[in-house]
């Protein structure tokens, strides 16, 4: 009987070990998407989008997150800004979004399969950037890593042609 | 690293090397454009790895427990300590001929400029604020004409750098000095008219520019006293 609890405790012991770390994050579960769902968010949308299709495991993007932090708080008002977080798992997206884009006001979306970039005319590869004028016509479709120049000049040009 | 900022890279090298081999045909000693040429390659890679960790310490990866993101150029090299530390190895590489040698690089340096703002062709990052001047080009689809700011630098980094090789010989460290002054000046010059969502570092370049200025100044002032009238 002792061996029976011990081995029981041993298991129960090594069970919480190997298990994933508790989340406390303040970052709600991000509200799955579709790439009807997105292509009808652009169809009505008054305001210029910006889409950003990112992943926590992509190394790339999290050197975009301080550009788009500066972009949110400068164009925000004017600007739509959507993250789509593609291939990934919540909490994974709830860390990365706590620790790198908490302090803006973009609304991110979750695409397990990343089903929503490629509806849009995007490729497999990560991070992507869409731009589109209000009613959802791409005026600009960024492969990559963005750069200050980058994002500055599309947001400019968006702007000018909504 | 994205393909566009590796032809980027490529041209702007390729532009250094091709400065340096005109430098030698305008005169200049072989054994010192070979050694030049032979600082500016590790001089490269150590820029492209102090960039890497400045970048991967701002965005708050800890470069020790995460060393295989170093070579993950792509996720961002930042600028300024990544030329602080390629002209600091070359300062140490070169140090017993600093004053020859930071001349001789002077106008390669401005070609390699020349060559990576004028790569904003096979980027597609030319462009800047909007213009109605004969010359502005606009975006792919856009009617919105804008000023070509990349190439305009780009030229004028070519036309300092030639110049400097042309109106050959200066006293010492005058190059060095008015190297500087074209290479900050330029930037500062043309950041009103770039694409940007601050005003950009131009704190570095007015300090760059005043850097280069005392320079050229004290290798004028130099030379004056060491040929009395």
């Amino acid at each position: 009987m002792q061996r029976a609890i011990r081995l029981a405790a041993s298991l129960t012991i090594a069970t919480a070990a190997c298990s994933a770390p508790s989340i406390d994050t303040a970052v709600p579960e991000l509200p799955l998407t579709s790439p009807e769902a997105i292509t009808e968010l652009l169809a009505r949308s008054v305001q210029p989008v910006v889409i950003n299709v990112w992943a926590s495991w992509c190394i790339p993007c999290r050197a975009e997150a301080p550009l788009l932090n500066k972009a949110v708080s400068q164009f925000g008002e004017i600007v739509h800004f959507i993250g789509i977080n593609v291939r990934d798992n919540q909490s994974s997206a709830q860390e990365f979004i706590e620790e790198l884009l908490a302090e803006t006001n973009i609304d991110h979306f979750f695409d397990r399969y990343g089903a929503v970039p490629l509806a849009l005319g995007g490729s497999p590869g990560i991070p992507l950037t869409f731009f589109y004028r209000p009613g959802g016509s791409l005026i600009k479709l960024h492969f990559g890593v963005l750069d200050e120049r980058t994002l500055a000049l599309q947001i400019d040009e968006l702007l000018a042609r909504s | 690293m994205e393909f566009t900022l590796l032809g980027a890279t490529a041209i702007a090298l390729t532009s250094v090397y091709c400065m340096s081999w005109l430098e030698e045909h305008r005169g200049e000693t072989a054994s010192h454009s070979k050694k030049l040429r032979g600082l500016i390659l590790p001089a490269t890679l150590v820029g492209l790895v102090a960039g890497r960790l400045a970048a991967m310490i701002s965005n708050g990866v800890n470069p020790l427990t995460n060393p295989q993101e170093i070579i993950i150029l792509r996720a961002g090299v930042v600028a300024g300590p990544a030329t602080i530390a390629a002209l600091t190895w070359i300062a140490w590489a070169g140090r017993s001929e600093l004053q020859t040698l930071t001349d001789r690089l002077a106008p390669a340096a401005l070609a390699g400029l020349a060559g990576w703002h004028g790569a904003c062709v096979v980027r597609d990052t030319c462009l800047g604020t909007s213009s109605d001047l004969p010359w502005a080009l606009a975006q792919h689809g856009s009617s919105i004409t804008r000023h070509p700011v990349d190439l305009y630098a780009s030229l004028a980094y070519l036309v300092i750098a030639v110049a400097l090789i042309m109106l050959k010989p200066f006293p010492p460290s005058f190059a060095a000095g008015a190297g500087l002054v074209g290479a900050t000046g330029v930037r500062l010059l043309t950041e009103p008219i770039r694409a940007s969502l601050d005003s950009g570092p131009t704190h570095w370049y007015l300090a760059g520019l005043l850097g280069g200025v005392a320079l050229t100044g004290w290798a004028v002032s130099r030379s004056r006293k060491a040929t009395p009238d």
